[in-house]
């Protein structure tokens, strides 16, 4: 099996049916009687009374998760840089996606599995989005990627008319999948729910207005609300949530032209900025080869492994490619969060699906690093952000904990972040 | 000490003295260890050819009445002097191990009666034999009162057991009942057995001495019909006798503490028919047995009507749970209940499991090889093993890789599944993961095979041969209480060496190295010279002169332990893990730490090291001959010293299963007794002040009585003279009594001592303004002033060179490096003055941790459980527990790095794609922490951080450096020591 193949697989947990199977990296499928033990030693331990959640191979991991009894989901990755803690996540968001298309009851209550099989092809093009994803961070850390567009302001106050316009409270603009202004409510949804959507809007073909059925996992998982999303300049979209009213139409003929037609050039400025998600008047230390930033009271991150605009990518190219520097970045945050930073939304009545090592700790972590030969990482924890850099190797060790405040300091301060 | 002062360097450096004690104590090792070598090769090498027969081999000599001399040497020498016979003899078991333990006398008189009814249970490897002592209990007995009581001189065991034994004696007979052992012929209806008798311990103590000489030496207890009012007392009316002809000497009972009692394999209704081959009857038995000329094997023949007695054992379910093995409860006491307690609850297992099933025989659970233990809790994950077996097997072959580990919920917890695979067996051990965390289980369980590889040369000859069965029940047993009850322990916020212990459990457990403690020069010599001197085996019997015959073993080295510490070590650093690690399992390490009587052990070991063949073998390269390897323990009060012998070779073969050789024995006890020489300045060792000086992280964190103490210290710093170069031996001496006295203080209570004011005077503070100081306080501020001085006078000069004068010898020429005084001022405070290094940086000493494992040696230094306790306070035994937890998480990641780098090394591209953050090596994680019940609302709490970092070099030869230090070290000082521990000549 080749090292970097992934493997997703849905069955249904009553019946052992199969709904899909996706996978990534591999040419061949899985054998259909590898599918077969891996979800017949599941229902195994099931009727043991005991619930398998995971197995570690020397090169491979394979987790289990069951979902509302009725839905399970199997993943196997040979990927070295997998963990627990990304495959768990891994699944988590793969479910509320299908909730998201095609609402909880509907997976629940199976009554034609035919049915339920051609359904949830609409929501191959979102899970194969979290099973390849090379742009966004939000499916590991559920916090939605943003930017950080030059003219914020401007952009923030003309969504908050123009959603007011369409009767309701959660409206967003999006440049290329990355959350540039979203109103306030929208900021209060649950994160998941944020970070679905995002995903959503951005593995949709590109349709200049689209009145979408959506369940929010979190929010309203039986429930499903309108998403109205309007093309306003390629790649740049806005997108409204809201009940039976206003009609696509009297949206798109009505607001979408009074509000949005000013301001095209801020909006396509913001094109520029998603590569390396804030804009170039930011300047960071020359050592800084990507960077996480998650605002833990917003759920909101910004992530970016092109951090400086005009970087030599001939010579560095050598060094450390960006696919590498985005491994890096994730195989750490997975190191850090699984290991060191206590999580704070852990509710009790929850059963633990992994280990929390963190727990172990009596005294909190608040910064951590690594230093390996081609890169060295920082993190830090502070009340309400969570920083991940790489660095270059030939940044000082003693000096990245500056580094990494100034920059801490520089998107907080500065960008408010 | 010479070598620190060479050392080049003016600045203060984390690991400095982390090196100095290691040259200070290895300059003398690396000269003397080749020594040694070069002593062992030679002997190897010189292997005469003698063509004398050993005497009394016990197979050749088989024939003339077939004596099975246990041991052969001993006899030789001892039978003329068999008073002299040592106490351990009699627990040899049939294969020939040993596992022997006393407490010593003074422990002994300690203790006090036991509660009447309470059943103890003397051990010895995997035989347990009840003894019920009637006696009451204490509320405040040492933790060995058990072991003790058990292990009292025999006449009092005698005398205590002989009252109640008639019920006893079936009980533990009836145990042993289902696990038969090797040596056990069943011959249609007859069975042999082997019993060591002596006739010089005949029991003719009060209730025995008019019993018959069947009784007396061998505990067989024969109701001839005339008298049936004995078997009453003796076998029980339930006892399954049969009548039979007076002529035959049917069990009716047994002599409790006897022979035949002890071998367990006798059972009441048996008839007793030969003794060596020759027939015996009721007329004859005594004088048959009168001829026994002293201790030695007889061979005693039984008819049976017992016919399953050789039950293979992996038919668990009808054996009763196996005896609990009961060092644990000797050694914990009241504790161990307790952990019985949680053990039952505990979803617990191991399991060898094989893959290949024979389709023919469909037989429940052939599967299972062995299971470990059967009881409730354990049910569950016995049932789901197929699913183990399913998942190891399929996982392979789709991806390739063996399976490590699996997690599962059971009951809502979190139960993880670590496994082993070999060829067609799976090991496995499970636990839960409120106990350990699965990077501990995954070192674990790679631990345990080993230990288990070292005992019976593989896992499948440990658990597929049936005598084994109750000593790995013994065995696992004492992993799982030890796994319980370090997780006890951590969890409580006890202070103390045990939970210092049990912290550092989860990290030093698994590190391919010992703890050591390094020894001043003179002391290590003399010891390795006394080891050297045993090794070389060339004393009175031992020397091949003597006897004109070959010796038995050759000692391939020894190591020396004093309470747990690794003091001296002449093996190879793989044999010193494999003993280490059978230590550890074995808890001899931790009983050392306390003290034992007398401890021998011996069995025969298989050591990876010498066992494996290398592939491909030069012609110059030495090359290992075939030969069976033992070892031998044995522990005089604190001090235990491992023995790895070598049969074969150039020494004589080894035949059968020979046991623990009484002259090698005493041999290693008279070394132990040269070296309690020196334990004082051992002792002293340990009791010195930490080198490097540690802080106590409470010390950090100010509190209101802390106050107080800062500012009469500061108060007294300020009535002193500024520290000038030309007053400062003035200066300390009038500190002498007031240091000694807030000395006494700061033991009592160690807090923060306060140093602002001088701090600020000089200039050297840290920014934050306060200063904090180490262990002795006041004592230490002198040091640092004088060391302040010295390196204030570096630019100007003269002054500087005044200082040196004084301390001629010492003259150390960095200034950051003197630490403190240490507690008892006596002539010597000079010296003792520079034996103290501080490493941080910063007038002050911020280190609080620390753990270097050197992996050529297969040592680590960390600080001893001395100087942990001497920092007791609130907050650092929780820094304590979480730089080891945080340890164990960097070394996972250090391991990632290693298997890595070995695997990509024919491919060493320096470009080499890498995936995630591998390669790591280096690796900190900052943690922050604010004193327990702060009381004060207006304020909020005062904050402290501190870094734990741990560091990987992998040239020349893998090492490994974690430190746990206070957040206001800059990194610069951090990143030099790093470096300079490269200079590091362990």
């Amino acid at each position: 099996m080749e090292e970097t193949s992934v493997f997703l697989l849905c069955l249904t947990a009553s019946s052992g049916v199969p709904l899909y199977c996706r996978s990534k990296g591999s040419s061949r499928q899985l054998p259909f009687s590898v599918i077969g033990s891996l979800n017949g030693v599941h229902m195994f331990a099931n009727n043991q009374d005991v619930l398998l959640t995971s197995v570690r191979t020397e090169n491979s991991r394979v987790v289990w998760r069951s979902f509302h009894d009725s839905i399970n989901l199997i993943v196997m990755s040979c990927e070295n840089t997998a963990s627990d803690l990304s495959l768990n996540k891994l699944l988590e968001n793969v479910f509320s996606a299908m909730v998201l298309v095609i609402g909880l009851d509907d997976l629940i209550n199976i009554k034609n599995v035919e049915r339920l099989k051609k359904d949830l092809r609409g929501c191959y093009k979102l899970i194969d989005g979290f099973l390849t994803e090379s742009e966004k961070m939000a499916d590991l850390t559920q916090c939605v990627d943003c930017v950080i567009a030059p003219d914020v302001a401007i952009l923030q106050e003309c969504l908050d008319g123009f959603t007011q316009a369409a009767e309701s409270d959660f409206g967003c603009l999006m440049a290329g999948g990355k959350v540039v202004a979203a109103t306030n409510k929208w900021w209060r949804l649950a994160s998941q729910d944020v970070m679905l959507l995002c995903w959503l809007v951005a593995s949709l073909s590109p349709h200049s207005s689209r009145d979408y059925p959506v369940y929010l996992p979190q929010g309203s998982p039986t429930v499903p609300h309108r998403l109205l999303t309007f093309q306003l300049v390629p790649g740049v979209d806005v997108c409204v949530l809201c009940g039976p009213s206003p009609s696509l139409q009297k949206v798109e003929s009505e607001l979408v032209e009074r509000f949005w037609k000013p301001l095209v050039d801020p909006l396509k400025a913001c094109l520029r900025v998603q590569q390396r998600s804030f804009p170039a008047s930011v300047q960071l230390h020359h050592g800084i080869l990507g960077l996480l930033l998650v605002n833990r009271d917003l759920n909101k991150s910004l992530y970016s492994v092109q951090v400086h605009p005009m970087e030599d990518m001939q010579r560095t190219e050598l060094k450390l490619t960006l696919e590498q520097r985005r491994v890096t970045l994730r195989s750490f945050y997975t190191l850090v969060l699984s290991r060191y930073f206590n999580r704070d939304n852990i509710d009790g009545k929850n059963i633990p699906y992994m280990e929390t090592f963190a727990e172990g700790f009596s005294h909190h972590a608040h910064q951590c690093y690594t230093v390996s030969s081609s890169h060295k990482c920082y993190a830090v924890k502070n009340e309400l952000h969570l920083l991940f850099l790489v660095f270059k190797p030939e940044v000082p060790t003693f000096s990245m904990q500056t580094i990494a405040n100034k920059t801490l300091q520089v998107f907080t301060k500065d960008c408010s972040f | 000490m010479a070598c620190t002062a060479e050392l080049p360097t003016y600045l203060e450096l984390l690991l400095l003295t982390l090196c100095t004690s290691a040259v200070w104590c290895n300059a003398g090792t690396a000269g003397v260890q080749g020594a040694v070598r070069h002593v062992v090769l030679t002997c190897s090498s010189r292997c005469r050819t003698m063509e004398v027969l050993r005497d009394s081999n016990p197979h050749e000599e088989d024939d003339g009445g077939g004596w099975d001399s246990r041991s052969s040497s001993y006899t030789d020498c001892s039978s003329c002097s068999s008073d002299l016979e040592p106490e351990w003899l009699e627990r040899v078991e049939r294969n020939g191990e040993l596992f022997y333990l006393e407490l010593s006398e003074g422990e002994e008189e300690t203790i006090l009666p036991l509660n009447p009814g309470v059943n103890h249970v003397r051990f010895c490897e995997n035989v347990a034999e009840v003894i019920s002592e009637n006696a009451k209990k204490n509320k405040n007995e040492p933790r060995f009162k058990k072991l003790a009581k058990i292990l009292r001189n025999k006449h009092n065991r005698k005398k205590g057991s002989s009252r109640r034994n008639g019920p006893m004696g079936p009980t533990s007979i009836l145990k042993h009942q289902p696990s038969p052992k090797t040596g056990m012929h069943v011959h249609q209806q007859f069975k042999d057995i082997c019993l060591y008798v002596n006739p010089n311990r005949l029991l003719d103590t009060a209730p025995y001495e008019n019993l018959c000489l069947l009784q007396r030496l061998i505990g067989i207890v024969h109701q001839s019909s005339k008298n049936s009012k004995r078997l009453e007392k003796q076998g029980g009316p339930d006892a399954p006798h049969r009548r039979s002809t007076p002529e035959k000497l049917v069990v009716h009972g047994f002599i409790p503490d006897s022979p035949s009692i002890r071998c367990g394999q006798i059972l009441i209704g048996d008839a007793l028919l030969a003794v060596n081959d020759v027939e015996v009857n009721t007329e004859n038995i005594e004088r048959v047995l009168s001829c026994i000329p002293g201790p030695m094997q007889v061979k005693l023949t039984f008819e049976t009507t017992v016919f399953d007695a050789q039950i293979p054992s992996p038919n668990m379910n009808s054996v009763p749970q196996p005896p609990m093995s009961n060092m644990t409860k000797l050694i914990w006491g009241e504790e161990h209940t307790n952990h019985q307690q949680i053990l039952q609850d505990m979803p617990h297992i191991v399991m060898y499991l094989t893959l290949k099933l024979d389709s023919d025989t469909s037989k429940e659970e052939q599967e299972i090889l062995y299971q470990y233990p059967v009881s409730e809790a354990s049910q569950k994950l016995k049932s789901i093993r197929g699913l183990f077996l399913t998942l190891s097997d399929m996982l392979q072959n789709v991806t390739g890789g063996c399976i490590v580990s699996t997690s599962l919920i059971l009951n809502k917890k979190l139960v993880h599944v670590s496994y082993w695979k070999e060829s067609d067996h799976l090991f496995l051990i499970s636990l839960p993961a409120e106990r350990i965390s699965l990077l501990h289980l995954k070192n674990m369980t790679a631990d345990v095979v080993r230990t288990l590889k070292f005992m019976y040369k593989s896992l499948h000859r440990a658990f597929c041969q049936a005598e084994n069965v109750p000593r790995l029940d013994h065995f696992f047993s004492l992993f799982f209480q030890r796994t319980v009850r370090l997780s006890i322990l951590r969890t409580n916020t006890s202070q103390g060496p045990e939970f210092y212990d049990a912290c550092s459990s989860h990290l030093i457990d698994n590190l391919p190295g010992v703890r050591w403690l390094s020894l001043p020069e003179d002391i290590k010599t003399e010891i390795d010279t006394i080891l050297s001197d045993l090794e070389a085996l060339d004393f009175a019997e031992l020397s091949e002169d003597y006897y004109e015959m070959r010796r038995l073993y050759m000692i391939l080295g020894t190591c020396l332990f004093y309470k747990g510490y690794l003091l001296a070590n002449h093996l190879p650093k793989e044999d010193l893990i494999d003993v280490a690690l059978y230590c550890r399992h074995y808890y001899l390490l931790s009983l050392a730490s306390e003290r034992i009587g007398q401890l021998v052990v011996w069995r025969e070991v298989y050591p990876y090291y010498h066992l494996e063949k290398p592939g491909s073998l030069s012609r110059d390269e030495y090359d290992q001959p075939e030969a069976r390897y033992f070892i031998l323990i044995v522990g005089l009060k604190h001090l235990m010293m491992c023995t790895l012998l070598e049969a074969g070779g150039c020494t004589s073969k080894a035949v059968g299963n020979p046991g623990p050789d009484y002259i090698y024995v005493d041999q290693l006890k008279a070394c132990l007794l040269q070296l309690e020489m020196l334990d004082m300045s051992i002792e002293e060792r340990l009791n010195a002040s930490p080198i490097p000086c540690l802080s106590c992280a409470d010390w950090f964190l100010p509190s209101s009585r802390d106050k107080f103490h800062s500012v009469v210290n500061s108060v007294m710093m300020n009535k002193l003279p500024t520290p000038k170069k030309a007053n400062q031996t003035l200066s300390r001496k009038t500190l002498i009594p007031e240091s000694q006295t807030s000395l006494r203080i700061r033991r009592s209570s160690p807090t923060r001592s306060s140093g602002g004011s001088d701090n600020g005077s000089e200039g050297l503070g840290e920014s934050t303004g306060v200063g904090f100081h180490s262990i002795s306080d006041m004592t230490r501020k002198v040091g640092r002033r004088e060391s302040q001085g010295s390196g204030g006078s570096e630019g100007s000069g003269g002054s500087g060179s005044a200082l040196k004068i004084s301390k001629k010898k010492y003259s150390l020429p960095n200034p950051f490096n003197l630490g403190s005084l240490r507690r008892n001022l006596s002539e010597r405070e000079a010296e003792d003055l520079y034996n103290t290094v501080k490493l941080t940086s910063g007038s002050e000493n911020t280190l609080f941790h620390y753990m270097y494992l050197e992996t050529v040696q297969g040592v680590f230094i960390s600080p001893t459980h001395r100087e942990v306790e001497d920092l007791s306070g609130a907050i650092h035994p929780q820094l304590i527990k979480n730089f080891h937890r945080c340890c164990l998480s960097i070394r996972s990641v250090f391991q990632q790095t290693v298997t890595e780098e070995t695997r990509s090394n024919p491919a060493s591209d320096v470009c080499r794609d890498f995936a995630g953050l591998c390669p790591v090596k280096e690796h900190g994680v900052l943690f922050e922490c604010s004193p327990e019940n702060w009381t004060d609302q207006k304020k909020s709490p005062p904050k402290m951080s501190y870094w734990v970092i741990g560091r990987l070099f992998l040239q020349p030869r893998p090492q490994e450096l974690y430190v746990c230090f206070h957040d206001s070290v800059t990194e610069v000082a951090v990143e030099l020591a790093f470096k300079l521990s490269f200079g590091m000549p362990l």
